[in-house]
């Protein structure tokens, strides 16, 4: 499994645990369209782990992020890696997740 | 590059290996000639020989191995026979590429020797059996930038819009959108991205391998818009890509643009590709997408580029501006309409009416003293003239139309008759109203056959008067105050006066005592029943073409006259006016009666005072500065039983005609107006002295003279003996 | 992370002076002789790009792109053909097959890694 997920008080956090490329993009959504469910309150995407993230991931991201909105969740992104940062940045899309996004000390473009 | 020299070792080995499998399989397909693993491997030979020296740089290898490539590639393709000759020309040009590597790689950066140079043009010609040009074909074309770096376009407001559309296939085929636009950001400045999902199904429904991601990208850089659009060319197929030019690029585009050369009407893509505003590639989606609209519904060029966000609405603009502007340089001729003339007709109507409308309503602005109405009132009478002229200007035509025509007429009837002549035409371009264009050319006609059958002498006579054999006819035309001219003129044997008198005296036209001035015998050839010939030939008939001729010019209120030299030649005239239609009138007013005269005929107005003119009053004649001029009074004229009392001032108003002058005696001075010729009825068809009519604003009606008919008759009144011939 | 990009050509000399450029742009390179040394290689090692020849012998630029769509692992690998101009319709049938870029040969070092560039930058 790409994922891994605990719950606690309401609030689902997962780790992704893997690259979000279109190679793994059928099952990465199964996966996150499992946690789009009534009575998720909030749902936190912990991305440190991923090592590289191409459009369909991106897609993904930007889907899950309508979807949170139209059932009224939260998503909250967690610890971008380098890989998301780097794609987040060169679209501008801090802003549009609106979460913080940490920048390493030891950070560089890749 | 010290790093390539292992690369080139294995380059050199490489070529070794190639070149022997090549001889080899030559060798080999003497026996086969059809063995394909032969061929391929003689083709891949040369093909790859050619991928790594490009790689190098070894242009002149590249050269020649493309050469030997191509025909290789048709020989597998079955295009070309292998036989025993190719067979050895290909063996030797396996060892001239030996040479041509070996040269390269051991003689870096020197250009090749003549011999090799020769050597590969001899085999290029004995392989393609067509001369060689020395050469290689342009691997890369040079992608010139011709933009300059602009610092300005560093304004963040500036940007370029880029449009990326992608399809549902994008991602399977690996064209990862992310991957363009990070290597757009190596051309520039990403500002802002705006993603759009707009097909996005939803979330159960939707394939995460299929793409949903448009792209809206503000881009800040000062490449040209084919490197930004060479950014995605590997999308075109998986992408809709629209690329809008910054706002400070419109500028240089509109510069370019006017910069273009103006030698030839170019289509609107043309143009915006040559200035780089467009890429071709840009061109043939749009043009593509126009064909597929339906017929009804397609739309300009331009009109897409806009409602696609491609290119601005000023660039545009201005190209179609420029477009036009060439268009009317290159071909003037193509820029006509086709009216019904009956439209054109009935406009002109309208414009006569609308100046008499004009004209009853400046009537009342005066009657009433209006004075705020005043400045309106002059302000659409300005208006109502440039209207009325550029509604004549409308059916004005060239006369140079019907003078060439004659050239047609000129050529058989010399030939029937046995002549030489030629036709000269002069002032082609002098414009005349369509209608009065339609009528001349009968009586023109008349005339030039005339020169043609009774001016111009045969060859034989001409050289024996010394003349040139080849006799010459002018058609002339020219424009003379408000009036045209045209001359017909021929260098033939001119009129004889003795011969027409003595006719005129056998017709009882003139009485054999009279004495009449050349000018005058001339003109009797107008008279009914004259021919100055002793049998008519078929073609200008039997002497009763001149008269008609006359009632024809005349009925358009124009005149003819004729001069000529015995043995020199003959000049007819014609005056005409230029329009039938509306005429600019001097208005005059004698025993409370209106009329107009044809302003250009109007030479000057005096005060009729009996101190200063010796004025006959029994021969009506004035000594206007010491010139005898005869003169007539209007009242009395038209009002012949009533009794006039010539208490009050009268005036003089000196007219011409041709060269015949002549005074009208009126009452008051009216001025200039604006005269639209109404014509008058059946009836009054021979009303003497009278042209025509006008209703004046007041809807009164004027009558408008007939300036020729009255000259003569003024000067019948001082010298009956003239009353014969009219005016010159 | 350096992005990995295969290179199948039958040239010795092709792969060598490619690979030079390509490390020298900060790529790791895997070669291969032709289609079927290719995928022979194509098994678990993460691959960015191919760049990969159409006329080579054992198994063709063609051949090979149609085996690497059905390889579930590097069926949506970017695949950049070497074409020449002379062959309009191996350009094509490239395209059916699923190789979308192209480069036109003969090249030299810097056209292919612009191409590349816009695909997968280092």
């Amino acid at each position: 499994m790409a994922a891994k997920a605990k719950k606690d008080d309401g609030i689902l956090h997962l780790s992704i645990k893997d690259d979000m490329t279109i190679y793994n993009a059928q099952s990465l959504k199964e996966t996150l369209l499992g946690y789009c469910h009534t009575g998720t309150q909030e749902l936190q995407l912990d991305l440190s782990a991923v090592n590289e993230i191409d459009s369909a991931g991106l897609q993904l991201l930007l889907l899950l992020k309508a979807e949170a909105q139209k059932r009224a969740f939260t998503l909250r992104l967690l610890r971008h890696s380098e890989a998301v940062i780097e794609v987040f940045e060169l679209l501008k899309l801090g802003m549009y997740f609106g979460d913080p996004i940490v920048i390493p000390a030891n950070w560089k473009k890749s | 590059m010290s790093d390539i020299n292992p690369a080139l070792e294995t380059f050199s080995q490489e070529v070794d290996e190639l070149l022997s499998a090549m001889e080899e399989a030559l060798l080999g397909l003497e026996g086969m000639p059809d063995d394909a693993d032969c061929i391929n491997s003689i083709f891949r030979a040369m093909h790859t020989i050619k991928g790594s020296s490009g790689l190098f740089g070894f242009d002149d290898v590249v050269a020649f191995a493309h050469e030997a490539e191509t025909v290789l590639d048709r020989v597998r393709n079955g295009e070309r026979a292998i036989d025993a000759e190719l067979i050895a020309v290909l063996l030797a040009c396996k060892d001239h590429t030996a040479q041509l590597i070996q040269h390269a790689l051991f003689n870096e950066d020197e250009a090749l020797p003549e011999v090799l140079q020769q050597q590969s043009l001899d085999l290029i010609t004995r392989l393609t059996g067509q001369s060689a040009t020395a050469g290689m074909p342009t691997t890369q074309e040079e992608k010139a930038d011709h933009f300059e770096v602009d610092v300005n376009t560093t304004d963040s407001s500036d940007n370029w819009v880029i449009s990326l559309a992608f399809k549902q296939n994008a991602l399977r085929n690996g064209m990862d959108p992310l991957s363009f636009i990070r290597y757009l950001q190596t051309l520039g400045k990403i500002i802002e991205v705006i993603i759009t999902m707009p097909t996005l199904p939803r979330i159960e429904e939707m394939n995460p391998e299929d793409c949903y991601l448009n792209f809206k990208i503000a881009f800040n850089s000062s490449v040209d818009k084919k490197t930004i659009e060479d950014v995605f060319e590997f999308a075109e197929d998986d992408c809709v890509i629209t690329i809008l030019p910054p706002h400070s690029r419109q500028e240089h585009y509109l510069k370019l643009l006017a910069d273009l050369p103006e030698d030839q009407v170019k289509r609107l893509g043309e143009m915006l590709v040559e200035i780089g505003a467009l890429t071709e590639k840009e061109v043939s989606i749009i043009l593509h997408e126009q064909h597929n609209e339906e017929h009804a519904d397609k739309r300009p060029l331009g009109e897409i580029l806009v409602a696609k966000n491609i290119l601005q609405q000023p660039v545009i603009e201005q190209a179609l501006k420029k477009q036009e502007s060439v268009k009317q340089k290159v071909n003037k001729e193509s820029n006509y309409i086709r009216v019904d003339a009956a439209k054109l007709g009935y406009l002109i109507n309208l414009v006569g009416e609308l100046v008499i409308s004009g004209a009853a309503m400046r009537l009342m602005v005066d009657k009433h003293g209006l004075s705020d109405v005043d400045d309106v009132a002059s302000t659409m009478s300005h208006l109502v003239e440039d209207i009325r002229d550029t509604a004549l200007q409308l059916r004005m035509v060239q006369i140079g139309e019907t003078f060439t025509r004659f050239q047609r007429v000129v050529h058989d009837v010399s030939k029937e008759l046995g002549k030489q002549i030629q036709l000269q035409i002069t002032g082609g371009e002098a414009e005349l109203d369509k209608t009065v264009v339609e009528k001349i050319n009968d009586p023109l006609t008349h005339l030039v056959r005339n020169s043609l059958d009774h001016g111009i002498e045969t060859p034989a006579v001409r050289l024996r008067a010394g003349k040139p054999e080849k006799g010459t006819i002018q058609l002339n035309a020219y424009h003379d105050s408000g009036r045209i001219v045209i001359q017909i003129s021929d260098d033939g044997q001119g009129l004889d006066p003795d011969k027409i008198v003595a006719k005129a005296i056998a017709k009882g036209l003139v009485k054999p005592d009279q004495i009449l001035s050349k000018h005058e015998i001339y003109n009797l050839i107008f008279e009914p029943g004259l021919s100055t010939k002793e049998e008519a030939s078929n073609l200008s008939g039997r002497g009763v073409g001149m008269d008609v001729v006359r009632r024809n010019i005349e009925a358009l209120r124009g005149n003819v006259s004729v001069d000529s030299e015995l043995g020199q030649g003959t000049t007819v005239t014609i005056h005409l006016p230029l329009t039938l239609a509306i005429i600019d009138g001097f208005m005059v007013e004698a025993q409370k009666e209106r009329y107009i005269i044809p302003l250009s005929m109007v030479e000057e107005c005096v005060e009729m005072s009996s101190d200063e003119w010796q004025i006959d009053d029994i021969q009506h004649y004035v000594n206007l500065r010491g010139q005898v001029l005869p003169y007539l009074r209007l009242g009395d004229f038209f009002h012949k039983n009533k009794k006039h009392t010539h208490t009050q001032r009268e005036s003089l108003v000196v007219v011409r005609f041709g060269d015949a002058k002549a005074g009208f005696v009126v009452d008051e001075l009216h001025g200039e107006n604006q005269t639209v010729i109404k014509p008058l009825g059946k009836l009054f068809e021979n009303l003497n002295g009278i042209g025509g009519a006008t209703v004046l604003g007041s809807g009164d009606v004027a009558l408008i003279l007939d300036v020729q008919g009255l000259i003569q008759h003024a000067k019948k009144r001082v010298n009956p003996a003239l009353a014969l011939s009219s005016m010159a | 992370m350096a992005k990995t990009i295969m290179i199948v050509d039958d040239s010795a000399s092709m792969r060598q002076v490619v690979g030079i450029a390509l490390k020298g742009a900060g790529y790791e390179v895997i070669e291969a002789q032709d289609g079927k040394d290719a995928l022979s290689k194509l098994t678990g090692v993460k691959i960015h790009l191919i760049v990969s020849d159409i006329n080579m012998p054992v198994m063709d630029g063609i051949a090979f792109v149609k085996a690497v769509k059905q390889l579930d692992q590097y069926k949506f690998t970017p695949i950049i053909m070497l074409t020449t101009e002379m062959e309009p319709e191996k350009k094509m049938a490239a395209k059916e097959a699923g190789a979308k870029a192209w480069v036109t040969k003969p090249f030299q070092p810097p056209i292919l890694l612009a191409a590349i560039a816009k695909l997968v930058l280092p």
